[in-house]
């Protein structure tokens, strides 16, 4: 999809992030091509894989089963259906099998799952001392996403529908059949459960976009030891040309009660994988999510807090990674899950730099950083790409277009919170 | 046998400074310490604490016709400060970088230091005592001036300087002592007095001694050298410096300035009440307006050396007991203030307080070194529970009956010990931690031994403080009642509590 060009047919830029907007030009990523870089990546795309194929079986696990259990105490226990539950673009099983990876869990997993850190005990003890994939994250994720809204797409404006409403009133009866206590409460605050099933309709859309990613973050950490990915820009593309195979891919809300489903939002709704999950799900999670930190109080009063939304600046991108306990960004608890998971090359290259084990989260969490910093490389590359013109287009202006585009989108990495110049450095750890 | 506790720093820095072998200096200078301060805890084992006199003596005649003696001795106000001595030489020596240049002399000056203090506290005769006074300037110039900060030529010189002119003022006073009395026989403690000199006389005398030991605490004005010093020495030597080297002067005051002039002592003990005071207040206000962490530690050492002033011009039995206690509890928390800050320093590179933050930190930070720096900052601020307290608690019981205002100001100021304290531990150890800057070293377990040594003293001396005031009642009882009655200057009505009301369970 993404193709090199030999030189600039326009003037060089004058933007501040010239040099990465030349880069960008020239077929590559925000995150410098080396191969240190791509060792860490792909690495630690491995180690975010492992859980999030615990989150989006989950995800989707709480949106399709758990639904609106008045006291869900157990959603994490993700019944063995969902643990074996094929996924749609891995396995012999496959509808469009894009992947080699399996179907069902991957074994690391399982075998965490099973044994955890502290070693077999029974699965209450493993969740009440937290050795276990943290989905708190995976719900900061989708709450992040449902909390801003108005990122494009048409998700949430079908969610005030009538048709919806009307779907979703089905479902809230239908689960709480024989229930008079609920269906007398949901009589009485109707809204209530209704905005709860909303949530839920937002716990579907990550689980079914996680549901992609994984598989792709397994091929790329297979391709890189197989030696057949062999730069960040391959990484990127690789992305990008993934983001293009399941662009398509329906989001769609359903509810299990016994054999019965119910479509709260069917697949004709006619969501998509790329405007109604993807894009979103980079615009809430990597730029904006919320100001709460743990590490600093933020006074709005003062104006410390921007005004509108589409403004924040508080994800991934622009995250002091330092953990703080806090379920979203910096985001503490997928660090430690992704700490199970990392390969043995990455963890001895930890172990080589700063304090080695003992701050292995943070510097884990800045490759983290590296890594999405490459996703959203792929994601603006595979915008100019629906939107605008191929690199290696002739036409000047359809150049200046492209550049405009890349200095539109770097602007957002103007604020000094922006960890863009940071990760051009090899010593950012 | 106190003889030893000389020999063991001065064999010490003969044996590190002649080996060849670079490597070899501080394991010996370590073992020559740690031999010292085994050997002064085993005096504190034999010390009879029944008894207010002069203890382990022994005397030979050195110069005769000059009243010089080889008198050494130790009672209940020298014997802590010699064990403290011992004590931090060891904690200076152990913390001193590895990777020093020219260790062999930098250790030989050390434990050549050490070994001139620990004879200063241990002397029973005033010329021995003004020899062993001078005999750590040299060393202690060369550690600066060697081994300090970028500004050490300047605070070394100013250090020698100030130094030298207490020292000759010092020896002016004692020989004015000797030669103007008609029966001088020696210099020894026990054979002079000034009590067959007029009292103008005897006060000139006693104010060239205050102005002579004065700059050696540092009181204010006499205190410019210090923060220079302090700052520009490496953490070992500040915490030689601070710790042990100021009780020098503190120590000379109460033993010459009570024992050699009780007539006059409350002639000028009013003024030096108003002086402590205004030290305290002066240190901790400058304290509060520092940017680097160094010279705020140094400039509360000067505040709380103010205490120390007041309560030995007031000298009940009561506040001369919390004086000693005093420069006991300050030297161990100055050590441990001035240990942490060395190492803050050397792992974050900076001493700034506007750069520093977030320490605690508990991934990249320096997190038990900031806790043991709250702690510290909690003991100097006078917590409860730490030896800080028990010292200031004593000496405010003893001086206020006498020097009530001065005392109440001392008080006060000791909140204000708490506010740059709070200013300190907020801005460095509290926040958020700038990972760009976060690229700390780790700090290991030997580095983190002495601090955790000195902060379980700390605590321990502050739960219970009659290990460290048992040593000192006899000889401060004995003191107190040497002076005539109580100062009338600013007498109270109200008369000083009896030392056995404030024993146990109080204390």
């Amino acid at each position: 999809m993404v193709q090199a060009v030999n030189r600039p047919a326009i003037p060089e830029s004058q933007h501040p992030y010239a040099d990465i907007i030349h880069r960008l030009e020239a077929g590559g990523s925000m995150l410098p091509d080396t191969p240190e870089n791509l060792m860490q990546i792909i690495g630690i795309y491995k180690a975010y894989a492992v859980p999030m194929d615990f989150y989006w079986r989950d995800l989707l696990y709480i949106a399709e089963k758990v639904f609106l259990n008045p006291v869900p105490a157990f959603k994490y226990f993700i019944s063995k259906e969902y643990l074996d539950r094929p996924n749609s673009y891995a396995g012999d099983s496959a509808d469009l099998r894009i992947w080699r990876g399996e179907a069902d869990a991957h074994p690391e997993l399982r075998e965490f799952m099973a044994r955890g850190e502290t070693g077999k005990l029974p699965k209450l003890a493993h969740h009440l001392w937290h050795d276990r994939v943290n989905m708190e994250f995976a719900e900061a994720c989708m709450r992040a996403m449902l909390w801003h809204q108005g990122m494009g797409g048409r998700f949430y404006d079908y969610l005030e529908s009538d048709e919806y409403v009307a779907n979703a009133d089905r479902a809230i009866k239908a689960y709480f059949k024989g229930n008079p206590a609920m269906l007398g409460l949901y009589k009485l605050f109707p809204t209530m459960f209704l905005e709860k099933v909303r949530e839920l309709s937002y716990y579907a859309n990550l689980g079914l976009f996680w549901e992609v990613m994984a598989p792709v973050f397994f091929e790329m950490s297979d391709l890189y030891d197989e030696g057949k990915m062999t730069t960040v820009p391959e990484a990127m593309d690789f992305l990008v040309n993934g983001i293009f195979a399941v662009a398509g891919r329906p989001i769609y809300h359903h509810l299990y009660i016994g054999d019965e489903c119910i479509e709260i939002i069917p697949k004709s709704a006619g969501f998509t994988w790329l405007y109604e999950a993807a894009l979103p799900y980079v615009e809430a999670v990597f730029y904006r999510t919320a100001p709460f930190r743990g590490t600093k109080s933020y006074n709005a009063q003062a104006g410390q807090v921007p005004e509108q939304q589409k403004d924040f600046h508080y994800g991934i991108l622009y995250a002091d990674v330092f953990p703080v306990g806090t379920a979203g960004i910096p985001p503490t608890l997928l660090m430690q899950d992704m700490l199970h998971f990392l390969p043995d090359y990455l963890r001895e290259y930890y172990d080589e730099h700063c304090r080695g084990d003992d701050d292995i989260l943070i510097q884990l969490g800045i490759t983290f950083q590296r890594s999405m910093y490459n996703v959203t490389s792929a994601v603006i590359q595979a915008l100019r790409g629906a939107l605008l013109y191929p690199l290696d287009d002739p036409n000047p202006r359809h150049r200046q277009a492209n550049r405009q585009f890349f200095e539109s989108q770097m602007d957002r990495f103007l604020r000094p919170e922006a960890r863009l110049r940071d990760i051009q450095r090899r010593d950012y750890r | 046998m106190l003889s030893l506790l000389l020999a063991i720093p001065v064999l010490g820095a003969i044996a590190v400074s002649l080996l060849p072998r670079r490597d070899l200096a501080k394991p010996i200078a370590l073992t020559s310490a740690a031999i010292g301060f085994v050997f002064s805890l085993f005096l504190l084992t034999q010390f009879d604490l029944t008894q207010a006199g002069v203890q382990f003596a022994e005397s030979v005649a050195w110069v005769e016709p000059i009243g010089l003696n080889y008198s050494l001795g130790v009672d209940g106000l020298s014997l802590p400060l010699v064990a403290l001595n011992t004590l931090l030489t060891l904690v200076a020596i152990y913390s001193s970088r590895d990777d020093l240049d020219r260790p062999q002399l930098y250790y030989a000056l050390l434990l050549f230091a050490s070994a001139g203090v620990g004879g200063a506290f241990l002397a029973q005769n005033l010329l021995l005592f003004v020899i062993f006074f001078e005999v750590e300037l040299v060393p202690i110039y060369l550690l600066i001036a060697i081994w300090g900060g970028s500004r050490r030529g300047y605070a070394a010189t100013k250090f020698l300087l100030y130094t030298a002119l207490s020292g000759i003022l010092i020896l002016a006073s004692f020989l004015g002592v000797a030669w103007l009395s008609g029966d001088f026989t020696s210099f020894d403690y026990d054979a002079i007095s000034a009590d067959g000199l007029s009292q103008k006389t005897q006060l000139w005398l006693l104010t060239t001694l205050v102005i002579g030991l004065g700059i050696k605490i540092p009181l204010v004005p006499l205190h410019t050298w210090s923060p220079d010093a302090y700052v520009e020495s490496s953490p070992p030597v500040a915490i030689l410096l601070g710790g042990v080297l100021a009780k020098m002067g503190s120590y000379g005051l109460l033993r010459f300035g009570l024992d050699l002039f009780p007539d006059t002592w409350h002639l000028v003990a009013p003024g030096l009440a108003i002086i402590g005071a205004f030290s305290v207040m002066y240190g901790s206000l400058a304290a509060i307006a520092q940017k680097d962490i160094k010279r705020m530690v140094a400039y509360s050492s000067i505040g709380h050396m103010g205490y120390i002033l007041v309560a030995i011009a007031a000298g009940t039995e009561l506040s001369i007991l919390g004086g000693v206690a005093q420069m006991v509890a300050h030297g161990l928390i100055l050590a441990l203030l001035f240990n942490l800050v060395g190492l803050v320093e050397t792992k974050a590179g900076t001493r700034d307080l506007d750069a520093l933050n977030g320490l605690l930190n508990p991934v990249r930070g320096l997190p038990l070194v900031s806790s043991l720096l709250i702690a510290a900052g909690m003991a100097s601020a006078g917590i409860p529970g730490m030896v800080g307290f028990a010292a200031e608690f004593i000496v405010f019981q003893g001086s206020f009956p006498v020097f009530p205002i001065p005392t109440l100001l001392c008080i006060l100021s000791s909140g204000l010990t708490a506010v740059y304290f709070v200013i300190l531990l907020n801005r460095t150890c509290f926040g958020k931690l700038n990972n760009k800057l976060a690229y700390y070293d780790r700090v290991t377990w030997p580095e983190r031994v002495p601090a955790l040594v000195l902060t379980a003293i700390v605590l321990i001396l502050g739960v219970q403080p009659n290990w460290l005031v048992d040593w000192m009642e006899p000889t401060s009882a004995q003191l107190a009642a040497s002076l005539p009655s109580a100062p009338v200057a600013i007498a109270p009505a109200t008369e000083a509590p009896e030392l056995a009301t404030l024993r146990s369970p109080q204390l």
